[in-house]
């Protein structure tokens, strides 16, 4: 089943977003889902599965925090393996991305 | 739809997961509504971005069985996972089915040939060395002891078959996640893409 190649690139960018968003200060699910569906247009549900994924991978681990109206609100954070994996994630996006970039550039350089 | 309408619906669906897995994906969507409520949208809308509740039912349900096949490789889980896939319900999945079922009695005619093989073997092996019509015993023993040992192979290969058909049937259900599929990969695919480069 082919998929387009922008679903391919949400996908294999996703589990980076969600970590790189939780480094820069613990989050509840409602929270990312909307700061991914705005900015790289993830549907909104997925979001559910994918922490429960990485919970049960140990990436996050979740706590709860009395909110003031309505029931507890459940926050996720990065666990220390959480961290690693940014971080080694973070080094091949880049890798990638960079190779990714040059080549892009070279093309473009060929046809002007 | 309406809130109630689709924690309902999504909660319909989940049934025969474990007690506690149900409540707790319930509670995510419930405490979505009500994130989303609280940031000025209406539920129709909400619901709608979630995508369809029956469909995200079956597909959290499908992947609890084929998680519960990958942690513990035994029949029962092996079914588990089968049903898993075919109750995703995919169009394709009457087509497969037929094969499915063809696979499944050859598997068991070799299942029980080996069966019979090993029991004949087990008899000629243990009435040879007493047979008046066997000339030589030693050769009823090497026998008999042979087609046993043929019947044992052959039911490992079955089992070796029948893991990777499963294996198999495991990934084909994963390519029908239309909800979860982002969500699900296990592998980071950024990883992947530079390992094999």
């Amino acid at each position: 089943m082919p998929e387009s190649i922008d679903i391919q690139l949400k996908k294999g960018a996703l589990d980076l977003c969600v970590l790189a968003l939780l480094s820069r200060g613990d989050s509840y699910a409602y929270e990312i889902a909307s700061r991914l569906a705005d900015a790289i247009g993830m549907g909104e549900g997925t979001i559910y599965p994918l922490m429960r994924r990485m919970q049960g991978e140990g990436l996050v681990e979740t706590y709860l925090v009395e909110s003031s109206a309505g029931p507890p609100r459940k926050y996720y954070r990065l666990t220390a393996s959480g961290r690693a994996s940014l971080v080694a994630q973070k080094e091949a996006w880049r890798g990638f991305a960079g190779a990714v970039h040059a080549i892009l550039g070279e093309e473009s350089s060929h046809d002007s | 739809m309406t809130r109630e309408a689709f924690i309902a619906r999504l909660r319909q669906g989940l049934a025969g997961l474990p007690e506690a897995t149900r409540t707790e994906i319930v509670a995510d969507y419930e405490s979505h509504f009500t994130d989303g409520l609280a940031a000025g949208r209406n539920e129709a809308d909400i619901a709608a971005a979630l995508g369809d509740p029956d469909r995200l039912a079956r597909e959290l349900r499908a992947e609890a069985g084929l998680k519960r096949w990958e942690a513990e490789r035994n029949p029962e889980s092996a079914a588990a996972a089968v049903f898993a896939v075919l109750g995703l319900g995919a169009v394709d999945v009457l087509v497969l089915l037929p094969i499915l079922i063809g696979v499944v009695i050859v598997l068991l005619v070799f299942f029980f040939l080996a069966l019979g093989g090993f029991v004949g073997g087990a008899v000629i092996f243990a009435a040879s060395p007493f047979s008046p019509h066997v000339g030589n015993p030693w050769a009823g023993l090497l026998f008999g002891l042979g087609l046993m040992a043929l019947s044992v192979a052959n039911v490992s290969i079955q089992t070796l078959v029948a893991i990777g058909l499963v294996n198999a049937l495991v990934w084909y259900g994963r390519l029908h996640y239309r909800l979860l599929k982002p969500a699900i990969d296990p592998q980071p695919p950024v990883q992947r893409e530079l390992a094999a480069s």
